[in-house]
């Protein structure tokens, strides 16, 4: 019989231990809520950077203007296909890694060490590196598919391109985090489990149709959440490789907040926008942490 | 052709902007020095540069040991490349923590710098005997180009007159520079007119060793160098300002219209399908690496790197010559100028008034000219025999160089007004040039809309 859980008195945690725990706690809670809410105040301001002094409190205007800005329409689009394409591509590549690699062997573990080493570059130098392998004139991108008979492209040169090149870097460099996870998840299924249904007669596909698949729901929910909150918010790699062009092909709503508080020194405007982006990822990453929640809830019910 | 002593002395910038500040800037000379300057005045600091990778930076690093010689004052610095460097003095200058003494920067820059109150005026440093040498000799700097420093902080108005907000160091105008022999094997002349460049765009495509060379190259990317600089100089030789004389808009002006449907066209038929994302520094390697036949209204200073036989493969085959006349026979151009500016909240501003004083005095600029800074803002600097022997050997033909720059010298001006938003309105004017080119709606449409904004920017 396990022993009976013991409340926080009968633990022997005393009045000022609690306080002296919470301390801590509160802490953080105000080092998070203060930039929060400081920068939501921003956003209801007309704050440029070389205007000493001269701030003034213009309530919900940035977001009024904003709504009212073609570009910010553009660029909120952008954010959405960026990371619809990133999580469409990269969750079934990634799943095609990962079920790859839970095939026992010997070049196992070399192809594991492979996978993770675009992880450990960092986007910018990702981005940068990219840039110049996709170079239309002397990008060794092109070079190669000369070989297969493909005429050169401007990959990040052309507003038509520039959106799935940037999406093809991003998955070049996050896909082995799909796969290491969705790995991970393979291997917690019980051998017990696969053993029995090929006892039983059922195919390598069947076995990862009807046992493998089901079974990594919840890890297939974690992986959507990761990789969607990550492209919201991702600036590095677009900005290292088209800066938001050509055109507005790759501005995204990050880039664009970037660039109104960083080239144009307006603050209040940039953090209307970056307040449209937390909303939005804050929602679309909610619903996906619910639905996770829900399927880890429904398997240990099980 | 070459700057003989004696000879009248090239009015490097002059046009609109300059003209009136020449006398304004003399007259300000400093006064005959009565104490000793006292270069050790700060000695046992250190100051903290912030820098952006250009020529001007790798000339100055070998010398910056015999400043800390001279003074005792010790130079730490940070180069980083254009964007990201004022990405970064920005939230420095802004959070007012003083963390770069001086810096490297500009006209444009400063006009939203010196708004905020974060640079250092340099009147009375100049001005005090026992900081300013008496041979400093601020009437020796090319008037028009040390007037750019100068600003009321009234918007629209006022550069050349008020307090000197910065010192320059270099500063750049734009030519054609080109490939003798593939133009020779193509059977054209160096175009005179933007009409001939356009007439021959067709037949600008070559083959050369390394696979096929293309026509021509210039920056074109999305930011406000294109409407002010490089396709700036194209516009102005059409006759478009962005503001004519009563204030008013003319960026969607039959002129300014003509001038970017011909800029389209030249790029459409004469660059590569990537041409719409071309940034300065891709400009000047594309050229220097022997991948075009032309490079079209870049900067002139670039000249030492095609020069350079370790960092160009076309040293031995380059030519230069002033920008094309527009429509009407004029030639107007546009100028650049990087200067260096004392921070506000400076922890030492003593010693960084030594660095800047060392750094223009006429000894340092022979020294960084002779390094590859281009071009000399001093005036004794260009009559020095050393540095006019180094810019002599420039070109197709001996002197070619420097008689181009001096041509683009003598119409080149600080053209757009000063505004602290200035960057935000071209960025958007050349965004409705790029529009254009990409296919999104047609040249009349997208100059009259980005008008619209602009004119919102400036009254909103």
């Amino acid at each position: 019989m396990p022993p009976r859980r013991k409340d926080a008195s009968e633990n022997g945690l005393a009045r000022g231990t609690f306080l002296l725990l919470l301390a801590p706690a509160l802490i953080l809670l105000f080092l998070s809520l203060y930039p929060f809410l400081s920068g939501l105040y921003t956003s209801l301001t007309d704050q440029k950077l070389y205007a000493a002094g001269g701030t003034r409190f213009v309530g919900f205007a940035n977001f009024v203007r904003l709504a009212g800005t073609p570009l910010f329409w553009t660029a909120l689009g952008n954010t959405l296909s960026y990371t619809a394409l990133v999580v469409a591509i990269q969750l079934p590549l990634g799943l095609a890694f990962a079920l790859l690699l839970d095939v026992p062997g010997r070049l196992q573990s070399f192809f594991r060490s492979v996978l993770v080493l675009p992880l450990l570059i960092p986007p910018v130098v990702a981005g940068l590196m990219w840039k110049t392998m996709m170079q239309p004139q002397q990008g060794v991108l092109n070079y190669l598919l000369s070989f297969l008979g493909i005429d050169p492209q401007p990959w990040l040169a052309n507003p038509a391109t520039a959106m799935i090149s940037v999406v093809l870097i991003d998955t070049w460099l996050f896909t082995p985090l799909a796969a290491i996870i969705l790995l991970a998840g393979l291997q917690s299924i019980s051998v017990e489990l696969t053993e029995a249904a090929r006892v039983d007669g059922a195919s390598p596909w069947q076995i990862v149709r009807r046992i493998k698949l089901p079974l990594l729901g919840p890890y297939v929910l974690l992986v959507a959440l990761f990789r969607v909150s990550d492209a919201l918010k991702s600036l590095e790699i677009i900005y290292a490789t088209t800066r938001g062009g050509p055109l507005n092909a790759t501005r995204t709503l990050h880039v664009m907040a970037y660039e109104e508080a960083y080239r144009w020194s307006n603050l209040g405007r940039a953090m209307a926008i970056v307040f449209v982006l937390w909303a939005l990822c804050y929602a679309i990453s909610g619903t996906l942490l619910a639905l996770w929640q829900r399927q880890e809830a429904r398997r240990y019910a099980r | 052709m070459q700057l003989k002593a004696g000879a009248p002395r090239p009015n490097l910038i002059a046009g609109g902007l300059f003209a009136a500040a020449l006398a304004a800037s003399t007259a300000l000379a400093p006064l005959p020095a009565a104490a000793e300057t006292n270069w050790r005045a700060a000695e046992g600091s250190t100051i903290n540069l912030l820098l952006i990778s250009h020529p001007f930076v790798d000339s100055l690093k070998p010398l910056l040991p015999e400043f800390t010689e001279k003074t005792g004052i010790k130079v730490t610095f940070e180069e980083l490349a254009e964007q990201p460097g004022f990405e970064k003095l920005l939230a420095d200058l802004s959070s007012k923590t003083g963390s770069y003494d001086v810096f490297m920067t500009s006209p444009l820059n400063n006009w939203q710098y010196a708004t905020g109150g974060w640079l250092e005026p340099l009147d009375d440093y100049i001005a005090d005997p026992k900081l300013t040498a008496a041979d400093y000799d601020l009437a020796d700097f090319i008037p028009g180009v040390l007037a750019s420093g100068r600003w009321t902080l009234e918007p629209l108005k006022g550069v050349g007159e008020g307090k000197l907000w910065a010192l320059p160091i270099n500063f750049e105008s734009y030519q054609l520079a080109y490939r003798p022999s593939l133009m020779k094997k193509l059977g054209l002349e160096v175009p005179k007119t933007y009409a001939e460049l356009l007439a021959m765009a067709d037949k600008l495509k070559t083959d050369g060793p390394n696979g096929p060379v293309n026509g021509i190259i210039t920056r074109f990317d999305h930011y406000w160098d294109l409407p002010y600089l490089t396709f700036g100089t194209m516009l102005q030789s059409y006759g478009v300002e962005m503001l004519d004389a009563d204030g008013k808009l003319q960026i969607c002006s039959p002129a300014s219209i003509q001038a970017t449907e011909d800029f389209i066209t030249l790029i459409k038929k004469a660059s590569p399908p990537d041409a719409g994302a071309f940034t300065w520094d891709q400009a000047m390697q594309g050229f220097a690496s022997g991948q075009y036949i032309m490079s079209f209204n870049e900067a002139n200073l670039f000249a030492p790197v095609y020069e350079d036989p370790k960092q160009s493969s076309i040293s031995d085959d380059v030519g230069y010559a002033p920008t094309p006349l527009g429509p009407d026979g004029k030639r107007a151009a546009a100028a650049w100028i990087w200067s260096l500016s004392m921070n506000s909240a400076a922890k030492n501003k003593t010693a960084a008034w030594l660095f800047l004083e060392w750094v223009t005095s006429k000894d340092v600029s022979v020294k960084t000219a002779l390094a590859g800074n281009m071009n000399p803002v001093r005036k004794s600097v260009w009559d020095d025999p050393k540095v006019t022997a180094l810019m002599e050997s420039w070109g197709e033909t001996p002197g070619q160089y420097v008689a181009a720059a001096k041509t683009e010298a003598e119409v080149a001006a600080l053209r757009f007004p000063p505004h602290p938003e200035l960057t935000r309105m071209l960025d958007r004017w050349a965004e409705a040039i790029q529009q254009s080119y990409f296919g999104q709606g047609d040249v009349k449409t997208n100059l009259c809309a980005a008008q619209d904004d602009i004119q919102a920017m400036i009254a909103p």
